[in-house]
């Protein structure tokens, strides 16, 4: 146990700090006043007519230099990288269906379980009956969403994207973040297609991979 | 009182409300929109009306056409006038030397900003570089005005005369139609955004202010609460009533009704505008009928500026006390013991400038400065500390103890929101405006120019003239009407740029600064003024000679300073801005290829 601190003021230990100067020029605070006035206005003036006169920097390209240096934003905007991941899209097939089966592979991959999918089956008929279903609902709740792509990875029929190179925008309530499989397929990608660059055999294509349904299994 | 009368009174009285508030807006957006640029961001810039591109190009070419019109039928309709043709010459000439380097320049530098387009921005290009135009309208504006003062009274002056008058209004006219022309050729976009340099964000700011809730405490003095606002903003308006704006403005006699055409219902009485055009004598005496610029002609002048201005201290304390709220309440007590600190001072600067000038009228002290020296030369330290003390009184940075949000939120309007709060807020810009209007009446010469007589421009240092031009009585008072508009102006930004610098004071170093040191400055400032004035009343004529030199010399000082600004402030505008150029992140090499961020569409 240590001693007892003695009662009252303590003896305050430390190095004296030596005062600012101050001249004559200081304590009369008007000189220093209109040095600081310039300032202000050196940096107004630049500034102002860097704005006026469309001279300002590109805070992307200059680095961040003197001036001001903020984006317009979004008449002005930070172009994003080639591979950002933005607001999903469902790719589309030649006829404008969904490329989606409905195997449910990214709802069950989304760490977020934001992707909803309500499968259904082709009606009797169909040469796709059997082979493969369709969403008759997708949604994607994009505020739940960590943009982490996975639903991407993992869909085997590259039925959904993230090149649309659209961030989420901020919207009035909640129920605007929930994304319908309309809204989904309205979207189009960078190069503005709503297809996707890898080529998809129909049943009964020549070439089609899956199962033929003339030959018996 | 005849119709013109009242139409003048009213005129008036609405050139000054306007004037105020409008100015007061100019400074709410600066004050927002340039306060973010030196610290470099953007500031508010955001509203933007969409107009067709149809109604845009109507907008850019219209007006050119109305002012190219106005300028030919001025000069074909006082072709025959004799006496004023020479000054209608030069103004004519220098009109359109004007107006052709500064559409030159533009065309030119926004040709450099964007790379030429046609064959006409190619040749705009091969001429040099923008500030070519700039340099040569100079040399052309000043070889003009010298050719003609070298040929004056020459019969190659009476040709040249000529040239200037006919050269001048057809240059004029098709420089302003070119301009707008060009610019109307440019217009492709479907639809052209009108964003005024973020001008259109206080109206956006301020419309929105009348739809917001007007709150009021549920304890609060339901009448003073809503009332303190209108008093506080009331006073700070109407105090530009003893400001004059402009100088007086003589008419002829007239021995029945003029008949004003489109507008004859208004009976002039024995008024005559149309000496309006012609000259007046250098004396400044009218001896017919004679129209102060301002709107009300007190002999009390000055005493009516302290009865109102002081006024303002009861909205602000009443605001304080009505919202029933601790916070208020400090916020009221403050504003009151700090505006009446420094009043004493206010007062006190100004009876030095009342001394010298030996008048309360405002009126006589601008013609004082216009035949003498400026007030600000005079007394200086009178305009320093009145500058201080007014800043003080407009309660703003670095005097804004009352609504200092780091202490006691908002102080006296803490509990106020919408259209109310907008009052406030509008008050302590028009006190701005109304302070340096003031000042510049009192200190600056008001709408007095250096060398400018009632009948044109003299510049003459000791009674020797060096220059003489005769100009007509309305390009005078216009023209002294626009000084005092800049003055006013000029002084208002200085106050912005002292808020944008300075720190806020400790409350107890307001007080020391106003009672220990503004006061005895202006009881110091006073003796020196009266023994000054003992001392040249005693002296003889030779000192009372010296000192008009002197004062000749202030005039062409300001002159020559002010040139000189002008013309610095259009080089710094023309000189290249210089960037670095880093690129180094990857996003940025992808920026790159996209064409920069500024121009990158949304899809990136």
């Amino acid at each position: 146990m240590s001693e007892p601190r003695a009662l009252g003021p303590r003896k305050v230990v430390g190095t004296p700090v030596a005062r600012p100067k101050r001249t004559p020029a200081v304590q009369g605070y008007v000189p220093e006043i209109a040095r600081g006035l310039g300032i202000t206005m050196s940096h107004f003036f630049r500034n102002a007519k860097e704005m006026a006169l469309g001279q300002r920097n590109d805070p992307v390209l200059d680095g961040i230099s003197d001036g001001v240096n903020t984006i317009s934003y979004p008449e002005q905007r930070r172009p994003y990288p080639e591979r950002f991941r933005g607001v999903h899209r469902l790719t589309h097939r030649e006829d404008g269906s969904p490329r989606c089966v409905a195997c449910l592979c990214c709802s069950t991959a989304c760490p977020a379980q934001c992707i909803y999918i309500e499968p259904a089956e082709y009606p009797v008929g169909d040469k796709r009956r059997g082979y493969e279903r369709f969403p008759v609902r997708f949604v994607i709740d994009e505020l739940r969403c960590v943009f982490c792509g996975f639903c991407v990875e993992a869909c085997p029929c590259d039925a959904i994207r993230m090149d649309t190179g659209v961030h989420a925008a901020p919207y009035d309530s909640r129920e605007q973040f929930i994304f319908e499989k309309d809204l989904l397929m309205s979207f189009t990608g960078r190069d503005g297609s709503q297809e996707s660059q890898n080529p998809r055999h129909e049943p009964g294509d020549k070439g089609y991979p899956g199962i033929d349904r003339t030959k018996a299994h | 009182m005849t119709g013109i009368d009242y139409l003048f009174a009213f005129g008036k009285a609405f050139f000054v409300v306007m004037f105020a508030m409008n100015v007061a807006v100019l400074l709410t957006w600066a004050d927002r929109r340039y306060g973010a640029l030196l610290q470099d961001r953007v500031g508010p810039q955001r509203a933007v009306v969409w107009l067709p591109r149809r109604v845009a190009q109507g907008l850019a070419f219209l007006p050119a056409v109305a002012v190219a019109v106005g300028a030919l039928f001025f000069a074909e309709a006082n072709k025959e006038d004799v006496q004023s043709r020479g000054g209608n010459a030069v103004l004519l000439a220098q009109g359109a030397i004007f107006i052709t380097w500064f559409t030159g320049l533009v065309i030119a530098g926004s040709v450099k900003a964007r790379g030429p387009r046609s064959s006409f921005d190619a040749f705009i290009q091969s001429l040099g570089d923008p500030r070519v135009f700039f340099y040569g309208g100079l040399v052309a504006h000043v070889g003009v005005l010298l050719v003609a003062g070298l040929l004056r009274g020459s019969s190659a002056g009476e040709v040249f005369v000529d040239v200037e008058y006919r050269g001048g209004a057809g240059l004029f006219a098709a420089a302003v139609l070119s301009g707008a022309l060009y610019a109307v050729l440019q217009m492709k976009d479907e639809k052209i955004g009108l964003r005024l340099l973020g001008l259109l964000h206080p109206a956006a700011d301020g419309l929105k202010t009348a739809f917001k809730e007007d709150f009021i405490p549920p304890n609060a003095d339901r009448f003073l609460h809503s009332i303190a606002p209108m008093i506080s903003f009331f006073p700070a308006l109407v105090v530009l009533g003893t400001v004059p704006f402009g100088d007086t403005l003589c008419f002829g006699e007239a021995t029945s009704d003029v008949n004003l055409g489109p507008i004859s219902f208004i009976k002039t009485g024995h008024l005559d505008p149309s000496k309006l055009l012609s000259m007046v004598p250098r004396n400044g005496i009218c001896p017919d009928h004679a129209v102060k610029l301002q709107v009300v002609d007190l002999n009390i002048g000055l005493l009516y500026f302290f009865a109102l201005a002081g006024t303002g201290i009861v909205g602000a304390a009443l605001a304080g006390w009505s919202s029933d709220n601790k916070y208020s309440l400090l916020g009221g007590l403050r504003a009151a013991s700090q505006m009446v600190s420094y009043e004493v001072t206010l007062g006190l600067t100004l009876i030095g400038a009342v001394m010298m000038y030996g008048t309360l009228r405002i009126d006589e002290m601008v013609r004082w400065q216009a035949e003498n020296v400026w007030g600000i030369f005079v007394q200086p330290l009178g305009f320093v500390l009145f500058f201080a003390a007014s800043v003080a009184e407009s309660k703003r940075i670095p005097f804004d103890l009352p609504e200092g949000e780091s202490e006691i939120v908002a102080g006296y309007y803490t509990e106020y929101s919408g259209m109310k709060f907008a009052m406030f807020f509008f008050a302590e810009y028009v006190a701005v405006v109304t302070s340096s209007a003031l000042m510049a009446a009192i200190f600056l010469g008001g709408w007095s120019l250096p060398f400018f007589a009632r009948d044109g421009l003299h510049i003459a240092i000791g009674g020797n003239e060096l220059f003489v031009q005769q100009m007509p009585q309305a390009t005078i008072v216009v023209l002294g009407v626009l000084g005092f508009v800049v003055k006013t102006i000029a002084l208002c930004m200085i106050q912005l740029t002292i808020r944008w610098t300075l720190p806020r004071f400790r409350y107890d170093q307001l007080m020391r600064l106003g009672w220990r040191k503004l006061l005895p400055a202006s009881l110091a400032n006073l003796i020196v003024t009266g023994l000054a004035i003992l001392a040249i009343q005693s002296a003889g004529p030779s000192v009372t000679q010296a000192l008009g030199v002197v004062s000749d010399l202030t005039q062409a000082f300001v002159a020559v300073g002010g040139i000189a600004v002008v013309v610095l402030f259009i080089r710094f505008l023309l000189a290249p801005a210089e960037h670095r150029r880093v690129v180094s992140s990857t996003s940025a090499k992808f920026a790159a290829l996209a064409g920069g961020t500024h121009t990158a569409r949304m899809s990136a």
